[in-house]
């Protein structure tokens, strides 16, 4: 293992994502009703076979995001969809290769003992899951960019979820940003005394760091329901600044997208041909 | 009701996990807190101060011993413990053991919230401790996103919004710089001045020697000393003995007079005092204006050719939103004191409430020697 490790813990990221949500232009929107918007676009994403439907939830996801980030789509999350991406592309690539064997085949190959056989329909396939799954985390990546965890707890609450759940969610929002932190500063230390020298010590330095970050979260907890008491607390977490609740109108929207992805699904069934563009079968 | 001491530990001790083979980290004090007096609790790392302060808001419920709050002993039943809580704020050393929200006025909401206050008072509240710790511009500010010095402004926010009658602040400028430290104390002398009993814990000897009217010295769990600074500190085996060194200013005053052969009293506890009395008397000094918050735009062209002095969180908004010049940012009472001594016409504005303590603290000065003349 390289000398120069880097954490990987991600604190950063973590930090410049909850930035980012903080500086949302959709900060303001009802988290619920930003949830249900996704939600209802995901099951409309999967309920039909139409790639049209797929690029219509894509054209959704980047609009939300460009608006969520102001137009300014950043690096991270480039680096992070373009991740996304590549993992699919390997994917895909796999199932377009795995055609069924009775349908012609446009193209085939054999590679070591594995026979390398693509149909016009896996191919179809291969490029529907794709734009489907890129479409699905860019309306994710929409919402995620957007609503804070605490806005997120408060949404789930909204939904009656108990509040000892939407607590936890909000103190292991806040705790892990701490503990993360932690991990950075013992990572570099153990780093800078030569930790990381070697595959077998390195291990051993991570698994002395993971038990450091483990006893520093029992004292964390014990040191905060101290400061808990300090500051009156009575058994749950008050709510100054609550974020809008999401109203008829939400619910509306979301149906009426749901509705139109869903017939815009069932009528452009087969309209776009992949396999017809890239082959000419 | 008539009490001695606004707070009081009588024979307190306290063992972490088991009474019978646990460690005491107080063992039988006893000590009685002052209402309205500036005090601190010093003694080395380990001294059992934290400890002690988590006795006086009743988190922490003694082994032996009994607490008493305004002379009535504490009572462990919940809705007097968050009576008590309310009353008695204590701001722990390290921020993020006490930011539980996700944003700044989240934070500083969450006590007031606690009280099943109105809605508005909640919002006033916010506003105001904000604006004390200078942290207004980042009230919607993730609190991940804050360093530790904004951290901590937002910490003493969450206290003071409790607006409590006794503020205990748990080693307030550990790991602040020294400008904020300074600021923190400023507001800390604006809170003793709006009638709230400090107590602070610290082991820095030169802030408990400059600050503190009384001090309580602790050592392995125990008291060893209660009284005014000066004696302490003249007690060299004990100031060793507790793990600490001589004040600065105590040190170089013991230094020159020993050598001057003359008695160190009286002790001077700042710079400016110290100089005050070391000044030869052919030596020039300059004037010292003193000034409530200015309402003129252009005070700038009035104190042109002077040295200007801040002192107040109200003064230091003022002169930041109107973006006007400050030579002496932070401890600017002891600054622009030393600015005169040292033979330049000065102007320290402050906030209104401030004018006669400051007035104070200058004429003070001639009790150690001789003191910048003060002009209207």
């Amino acid at each position: 293992m390289a000398m120069g490790l880097s954490s990987g813990s991600g604190a950063s990221e973590h930090i410049q994502m909850d930035a980012l949500a903080y500086s949302s232009r959709m900060l303001n929107w009802a988290p619920l009703g930003k949830l249900l918007l996704v939600i209802v676009v995901l099951i409309a994403n999967v309920m039909t076979d139409s790639v049209v439907t797929a690029f219509a939830v894509l054209a959704i996801g980047l609009v939300l995001m460009a608006y969520s980030t102001n137009m300014r789509i950043p690096f991270m999350l480039a680096v992070a969809i373009g991740e996304a991406i590549l993992i699919l592309i390997v994917a895909c690539g796999i199932i377009s290769i795995n055609g069924d064997p009775s349908e012609p085949c446009i193209w085939r190959a054999d590679f070591l003992w594995l026979d390398l056989y693509m149909t016009a329909d896996s191919f179809n396939q291969a490029w529907l899951v794709m734009i489907r799954a890129v479409a699905g985390i860019t309306v994710m990546m929409a919402f995620a960019t957007s609503t804070p965890i605490p806005h997120l707890a408060q949404a789930l609450r909204q939904i009656r979820i108990p509040d000892e759940i939407c607590e936890i969610v909000v103190l292991i929002y806040r705790y892990a940003f701490l503990l993360l932190e932690r991990m950075d500063t013992m990572w570099s230390a153990a780093n800078s005394r030569l930790g990381f020298t070697g595959f077998k010590r390195s291990m051993r330095t991570i698994a002395s760091i993971a038990v450091g970050i483990f006893t520093s979260s029992m004292n964390l907890a014990d040191k905060a329901q101290v400061s808990l008491d300090c500051r009156g607390y009575r058994g749950y977490f008050p709510i100054w600044n609550r974020p809008r609740k999401a109203g008829v109108g939400w619910v509306a929207a979301a149906a009426a997208v749901f509705v139109l992805l869903f017939v815009l699904g069932t009528y452009t069934e087969g309209v776009i041909d992949f396999a017809g563009l890239a082959f000419g079968v | 009701m008539d009490f001695k001491y606004i707070l009081e530990a009588r024979d307190v001790t306290y063992v972490y996990g088991r009474k019978d083979g646990g460690n005491a980290s107080l063992k039988n004090v006893s000590i009685g807190i002052r209402e309205g007096v500036k005090t601190v609790i010093l003694g080395a790392n380990g001294a059992g101060k934290s400890t002690l302060f988590y006795h006086f808001n009743g988190v922490f419920k003694p082994t032996a011993g009994e607490l008493f709050y305004r002379g009535i002993p504490m009572s462990y039943q919940k809705e007097h413990l968050y009576q008590l809580r309310e009353d008695v704020a204590v701001v722990v050393q390290n921020p993020d053991e006490q930011i539980f929200s996700s944003t700044v006025e989240e934070d500083v909401a969450f006590g007031p919230m606690n009280l099943n206050l109105h809605p508005d008072i909640v919002e006033g509240r916010i506003r105001d401790s904000l604006f004390k710790v200078g942290m207004e511009d980042y009230r919607y500010r993730p609190t991940t996103q804050l360093s530790y010095g904004q951290k901590k402004r937002v910490a003493i926010a969450g206290a003071l919004a409790m607006e409590p009658k006794v503020l205990i602040l748990d080693e307030p400028t550990a790991g602040l710089d020294p400008q904020m430290s300074q600021e923190v104390m400023e507001l800390v002398d604006q809170m003793c001045l709006a009638g709230t009993t400090v107590i602070i814990s610290t082991h820095d000897v030169d802030l408990a020697y400059a600050w503190a009217e009384e001090i309580h010295v602790m050592r392995h769990g125990h008291l060893v000393y209660s009284g005014v600074p000066e004696d302490f500190f003249n007690d060299r085996d004990s100031v060793a003995l507790a793990g600490l060194t001589l004040p600065h200013t105590f040190s170089v005053n013991r230094s020159l007079e020993g050598i001057r052969g003359l008695p160190e009293a009286p002790y001077p506890k700042t710079n400016s005092q110290l100089l005050a009395k070391l000044s030869p008397p052919e030596a020039v000094f300059g004037t010292l204006c003193i000034r409530a918050l200015p309402e003129s735009e252009d005070v700038d062209r009035e104190d042109e050719g002077l040295r200007v002095g801040i002192y107040g969180f109200r003064t230091r908004r003022a002169f930041k939103d109107r973006g006007l010049r400050a030579d002496i940012y932070f401890n600017a009472v002891e600054g622009c004191c030393l600015s005169a001594m040292q033979g330049r016409d000065t102007v320290l504005y402050c906030d209104p409430e401030l004018v006669d303590v400051v007035r104070r603290r200058v004429a003070d000065l001639s009790r150690f020697g001789r003191a910048p003349e003060v002009v209207p």
